[in-house]
């Protein structure tokens, strides 16, 4: 039965390949994207840390997206 | 900035969308594997290859429809100077690049043990591969061509270009002879999947679409704080 | 919404879409011949001034009863059923190369009606199901 499943009567080479490389390209396409997207709020937040108090407190009140990204950078670190 | 709907609201909607997903993503998919991999029978013809199908099918279904929604939005941005769409787009591109490459490693793998060649200069296949190489100019153009407004409009007309291919791959194995066989399930809605294998072929398709949404989210929401960063100071 | 200016685009964009649709189609209309991944018996038939020292691919059916293997040597009858090719090749096949199913033979035509052929390909075709199930219905054939 298990073993049936592995070989798949001859085929179970290339059925396991196809699921293979379609999770590890799909995988590595995940990491990648989360990668940038932390990268670019980690920026976003840099960016926000270099404006002067006055300003950062007038932009976090104007903008929810703001105000967010930085929450969500806080808590990544 | 967004025009269309208030960017606070989408920006809230794009974090639940993630975590809704990610919540149930996992338990689908395990379900649909055991579908592909366990439950449904072999093909009376092609044995347990047939296994392929389930990640082959969904992988060309999703680089065609990509390509086509990139077009759709491109015609938008060109006729109504929707700039904004632009960012949609370019989410979308890279899922259907990789789904193409997909579709077409996954098909090189399924071909050996049915047809006796990993390759063949084949209307379909060609024609697959030409869409990937329009994905990649779509990508590269919106890389590296300054200024972004120029970038925007070069890579609409290579999507609208591009989107001629599209009949061409889904017709090109009823004008012409192929090695590929014809499609088995038709626009009009029959199928000739015998059913206890066309369901985990649409789990399979689930999962994936659901996999999509999220690397699309993710993209979106990257591709938003990108510009915010750029209007911080003017916020 | 409808300005001047995009009703201007939507008939450019019209026209730059005809025009390559046109573009595109008279050139596959051109290469229509060589699109083709192999020729059919009916084909082969049909054409006057086909090169009998080129390689090329010819697909059809595996006419019943016609498949005869002896150890390595194969031969077999390639069918449209309108016309048929006598095939003769030497070496292994796929699984999926059987009487009755989808097939391409790459070789050399030696005449109209008998063709040497150095690689065979299955084709298979596009329904898909269980084998009881095709148990089932040769039953009831």
């Amino acid at each position: 039965m298990i073993q049936n499943f592995i070989l798949m009567n001859g085929y179970g080479i290339f059925v396991w390949a196809a699921f293979a490389i379609t999770f590890i390209t799909c995988f590595i396409l995940y990491y990648k994207t989360l990668k940038t997207l932390k990268k670019h709020e980690k920026d976003f937040a840099d960016e926000l840390n270099k404006l002067s108090s006055d300003q950062r407190t007038i932009v976090l009140e104007k903008s929810k997206i703001a105000t967010k990204v930085l929450a969500s950078y806080n808590k990544s670190i | 900035m967004f025009d269309v709907l208030n960017p606070s609201k989408i920006f809230t909607w794009i974090e639940k969308l993630i975590k809704f997903i990610n919540s149930i993503f996992f338990i689908l998919l395990l379900v649909a594997l055991t579908f592909a991999l366990i439950v449904s029978p072999p093909d009376y013809l092609q044995g347990d290859s047939v296994r392929i199908m389930y990640i082959h099918v969904p992988s060309s279904w999703i680089g065609l429809a990509s390509f086509t929604c990139i077009a759709l939005i491109s015609v938008l941005i060109f006729i109504f100077k929707m700039k904004n769409l632009i960012l949609i787009a370019k989410s979308i591109a890279p899922i259907g690049l990789v789904f193409t490459c997909l579709s077409i490693i996954t098909g090189s793998i399924w071909g050996k043990p049915t047809w006796g060649t990993w390759w063949a200069w084949d209307a379909r296949i060609v024609s697959m591969v030409v869409l990937g190489i329009f994905y990649i100019l779509f990508i590269l153009s919106n890389k590296f061509i300054e200024p972004e407004s120029k970038a925007t409009k070069i890579s609409c007309i290579i999507a609208i270009f591009g989107f001629i291919n599209i009949p061409i791959i889904k017709y090109s194995v009823e004008w012409w002879n192929t090695l590929h066989q014809p499609a088995s399930i038709k626009i009009d809605g029959t199928s000739s999947i015998h059913s206890s294998m066309l369901m985990p072929l649409v789990f399979m398709l689930l999962v994936f679409l659901l996999y999509c949404a999220l690397i699309f989210l993710m993209k979106y929401k990257t591709e938003i704080i990108r510009i915010k960063k750029k209007n911080l100071k003017r916020i | 919404m409808l300005t001047k200016k995009v009703k201007k685009r939507v008939s450019f964009l019209t026209i730059f879409l005809a025009l390559t649709v046109l573009g595109v189609f008279s050139i596959l209309k051109t290469l229509d011949r060589n699109l083709l991944y192999f020729k059919s018996p009916s084909d082969v038939k049909a054409d006057q001034n086909i090169s009998y020292t080129k390689k090329l691919r010819i697909g059809g059916m595996v006419k019943k009863d016609s498949l005869k293997i002896d150890s390595e040597d194969i031969e077999f009858v390639i069918t449209d059923y309108k016309n048929e090719i006598f095939v003769s090749f030497k070496g292994t096949v796929p699984n999926l190369f059987l009487e009755g199913k989808g097939v391409v033979a790459e070789g050399i035509l030696n005449d109209k009606g008998f063709f040497i052929a150095d690689r065979i390909l299955a084709k298979h075709d596009e329904n898909y199901m269980p084998p009881e199930l095709k148990d089932i219905i040769k039953d009831v054939k």
